[in-house]
């Protein structure tokens, strides 16, 4: 069984159980370098993009000449870069090679073509792909160029992997944390016994809160949990083992080279240390929102401007481990103790008397910059995941408004060739409708394919795979923050915006005006 | 629908509220409201609907047209057979779509125009091939009216079918294929006939068709109806329309395993957009290279396309073939998930 083999049955299988056999006799049958490298592509940990989406183009713009039009009608009737590649160019009567290891050599070929100039890759790729079958071109182009998804999560992979070892799930997930060297010795190093400095030095499993639904409120003792603001910034752990200071992302990242000012902050905290907190924008006496805090991410360079203009800082909030001893069993009040003995900025905490108390902190969430507000028992040790029972999140609620649709396109995977990705407007000054938020999801699948149907008809203009569509629909979308935009029309960039309902009861008149906003923008943050 | 270009006479056929009609024959083709005089490309819901006082259609298309719209008049003519209607001679030509579909060719001694309803160019074991026939002004089909739809070969989905259905049987799952229940559940049943000596159960809107094609003398694969009573695993496939996914017909075979048949199958996203796990890229419609031949075939200085993808192909016709082209709005394939 090789990856091609494990994709076509992931591929074609809903059930989690039966996704999860075909896991297991994977990991249990194949090459273990095909199965390493595979584990690393089903979890993201694929690190560098070897071939760019624009690459992929010129290859399609070189077979189609001058109908590049035609090639653009295709991709957006696809929804898929990688995959309307594949249907055009790949044999379609050949089979895909399902038992021998592919991954290696694809890796192989990916980096020659990536060192290619662009002609040569196109040339290179296009006969590449005309000797793979389907599936394998679909693949191999997927892998290469980022984005690969096949409906399984990192937590099945996880419990595949233990099971085909047959090993203690929990302990199989904390080996997993940290960098993942995919060779053919991973499943033994799995299976060895750990050091001291690998124990310091490897990122622990996130314990995850739980939303707060109504009813937990009164089942909640108010006496035997603390509170704390839910942060609006990244969720990291920072680790210090006896000879570095690392910071690692809740979506399994080293970012550590992202926010040298934490690291420098950090010199002073006791070494066999690790910490979980948030990154925050400004300072811990000027806390700033998120949208200051995503100008500092996914930078190629931190400059010392950027420094001095956007500065960052990790504020903690529990201890898993402390003079290289795990305390994460250690009951909450106690690892809080232990933090409040670090110099570390830290989340301030307040020990409620009534669950009224706690509702008031959380009405005041959004004046202290923050999101919600955390519910979590004393006595609660770290666990790993999602457990119920631990940590309850109770975020404010979203603002609103009603938006008017004006541009709608096909969204992509599940999505692609319905019309699913929406450009919402909101009235300016002038009487023009002037965009404020593009969303994505939250209809359920009858009402998108109902719009779908809708949006065909209505179409005023088309550009390319944007249509533009009669100002008629009227979509009530949350948001979580407002920051001024300079890039935007309406001046305005929301936040996580998303529908909350079709507002098929409003006319597109009775939608908000871009005054609305500036009227939450001043309500939340009392400029 | 005018063309400046190649028409100086008043166009054969025109489009009404009713449905594409020539004047000149007092006919319509395929119309979508009721009228006195109907000529039939194919007996698909979207083609053929009941009401109009007298039909015109393929033989070997009446008994199944007969099914679909209950009793009425209808005239079947033999393929190529010439009849007069009005001031025009008419005559059926096949479309190699399903059992008696047909391109229907008009012309009233001037010029000739054909419709090729839906037809595809891949051989079918179960209905004649089709028949290329020159002509002035063509009016086709345009569903599947871009590159990324070019049909595999009938060994490459056999093959694949096959190896799907052992897989289910082996982890003690019903293997359910979902398709038309005219045409492409035939198609299907003749091509494992032709591989194999499996045999299929089927749900009764396919067995009701069934009984027509064999008394035709077409060749299917061992079946039977999935009766009410059994209420086990099957080892042999099921064969039923899309409609009865989710529904009580299949929770008797459970554990069941569903696959679709269509040319729509050709995109992952269509299919895990559904609840069906397997697709198999099978079409009664031509792919691109099938649309774009037979335009190339005809001959025709003129191309109206129908329904589909038509803003595509009469783009691709224009700029890169030379060709002139418009589209034609009507009410064609309007149940894209069916895929007639």
């Amino acid at each position: 069984m090789n990856f091609v083999a494990l994709f076509q049955a992931l591929d074609t299988s809903q059930s989690t159980n039966s996704k999860r056999d075909a896991l297991i006799a994977f990991i249990q049958q194949s090459d273990p370098l095909e199965s390493a490298l595979a584990v690393a592509a089903l979890t993201d940990r694929t690190t560098r993009k070897r071939l760019k989406p624009n690459a992929l183009k010129q290859t399609a713009y070189l077979a189609f000449g001058e109908n590049r039009w035609l090639f653009e009608e295709c991709y957006s009737a696809v929804g898929d870069l990688s995959e309307t590649l594949a249907i055009l160019f790949a044999n379609q009567e050949a089979s895909p090679e399902t038992t021998q290891p592919v991954l290696a050599n694809w890796i192989h070929r990916q980096k020659e073509l990536g060192r290619l100039e662009f002609g040569e890759l196109a040339k290179d790729l296009l006969s590449l792909l005309k000797a793979f079958a389907k599936d394998e071109a679909f693949l191999f182009l997927k892998l290469s160029s980022g984005g690969f998804r096949v409906g399984v999560s990192k937590g099945l992979v996880n419990d595949a992997i233990a099971r085909a070892i047959a090993m203690d799930r929990a302990i199989i997930e904390e080996r997993l944390m940290g960098e993942f060297i995919a060779d053919e010795d991973w499943l033994h190093r799995l299976q060895a016994p750990v050091t001291q400095d690998e124990l310091d030095g490897r990122p622990l499993p996130f314990l995850l809160a739980n939303p707060l639904i109504k009813s937990d409120l009164n089942s909640i003792d108010p006496s035997n949990v603390l509170v704390e603001y839910k942060w609006d910034g990244i969720r990291a752990q920072l680790i210090k083992t006896r000879e570095t200071i690392r910071l690692w992302s809740r979506g399994d990242h080293d970012i550590t080279e992202q926010f040298p000012e934490i690291v420098d902050a950090a010199a002073t905290l006791p070494p066999q240390l690790i910490l979980d907190g948030e990154i925050l924008a400004g300072a811990p006496d000027h806390l700033q929102g998120f949208s200051d805090l995503q100008t500092r991410l996914n930078r190629k360079r931190i400059t010392h401007n950027l420094l001095k203009t956007h500065p960052v800082f990790f504020r903690a909030y529990d201890v898993l481990r402390r003079d290289g001893e795990d305390i994460r069993d250690k009951p909450l009040i106690y690892r809080k103790e232990v933090l409040a003995t670090l110099a570390v900025a830290q989340s301030p905490i307040t020990f409620p008397n009534t669950p009224e108390q706690i509702s008031v902190m959380r009405e005041s969430a959004r004046e202290a910059i923050a999101e919600g507000v955390m519910i979590k028992r004393c006595d609660s040790p770290y666990v790993s995941g999602r457990k119920v029972g631990h940590w309850w999140k109770w975020k404010l609620d979203p603002m609103t408004a009603d938006c008017v649709l004006i541009y709608a396109q096909a969204g992509h995977g599940r999505r692609a060739s319905l019309h699913s990705d929406y450009t919402l407007a909101c009235w300016n000054s002038e009487g023009n409708l002037v965009p404020v938020a593009k969303a994505y999801s939250g209809l359920t699948d009858a009402e998108l394919k109902a719009m779908d149907r809708w949006i065909r008809k209505h179409t005023v203009q088309k550009f390319g795979p944007v249509r533009q569509v009669e100002p008629r629909q009227v979509f009530e979308i949350g948001f979580e923050g407002i920051a001024r935009s300079k890039r935007h029309k309406s001046g305005i960039a929301l936040r996580f915006p998303r529908i909350l309902r079709w507002r098929q009861d409003v006319g597109a008149n009775d939608a908000d005006h871009v005054a609305h906003f500036e009227t939450l923008m001043i309500d939340s943050y009392a400029v | 629908m005018v063309s400046k270009k190649s028409c100086l006479r008043e166009p054969l056929i025109i489009r009404t509220p009713q449905g594409l009609y020539c004047p000149k024959a007092k006919a319509y083709i395929d119309p979508w409201r009721p009228v006195a005089c109907a000529l039939i490309t194919h007996a698909h819901a979207d083609h053929a609907r009941a009401g109009s006082s007298q039909y015109h259609c393929a033989l070997g298309g009446e008994n199944i047209l007969k099914k679909r719209l209950g009793e009425h008049d209808i005239r079947a003519h033999a393929y190529g057979e010439v009849f007069v209607l009005g001031q025009v001679s008419i005559s059926f030509h096949p479309a190699g779509h399903v059992l008696g579909s047909a391109q229907i060719r008009i012309h009233d001694g001037h010029s000739v125009w054909v419709i090729t309803g839906d037809y595809k160019r891949d051989p079918d074991p179960t209905c004649l091939m089709f028949e290329s026939v020159t002509c002035d002004v063509l009016i086709t089909e345009a569903t599947f009216a871009l590159p990324i739809y070019r049909w595999p070969s009938m060994d490459q989905v056999m093959e694949r079918l096959f190896s799907w259905w052992d897989h289910h049987v082996r982890n003690h799952r019903t293997p359910v294929l979902l398709c038309y229940s005219l045409g492409k559940a035939q198609r299907i049943m003749a091509e494992i006939r032709n591989r194999s000596d499996r045999s299929v159960r089927v749900h009764s809107a396919v067995a009701d068709l069934n009984l027509e094609y064999e008394r035709q003398g077409i060749e299917l694969c061992p079946w039977e109806r999935a009766t009410e009573s059994e209420k086990k695993i099957s080892t042999d496939l099921i064969i039923a329309p899309p409609q009865v996914a989710g529904s009580a017909f299949l929770r008797r075979f459970q554990p069941t395993e569903l696959a679709m048949a269509s040319g729509w199958m050709q995109v992952r996203g269509v299919r895990r957009r559904s609840t069906i796990n397997q697709g198999f890229v099978v079409s009664d419609h031509a792919d691109w290279d099938g649309l774009i031949r037979t335009v190339k075939e005809t001959g025709a200085s003129q191309v109206y396309a129908t329904h589909g993808e038509t803003r595509v192909l009469t783009r691709y016709l224009n700029e890169c073939l030379g060709v002139a082209a418009e589209r034609l709005e009507t009410a064609f394939g309007i149940e894209v998930g069916a895929d007639q």
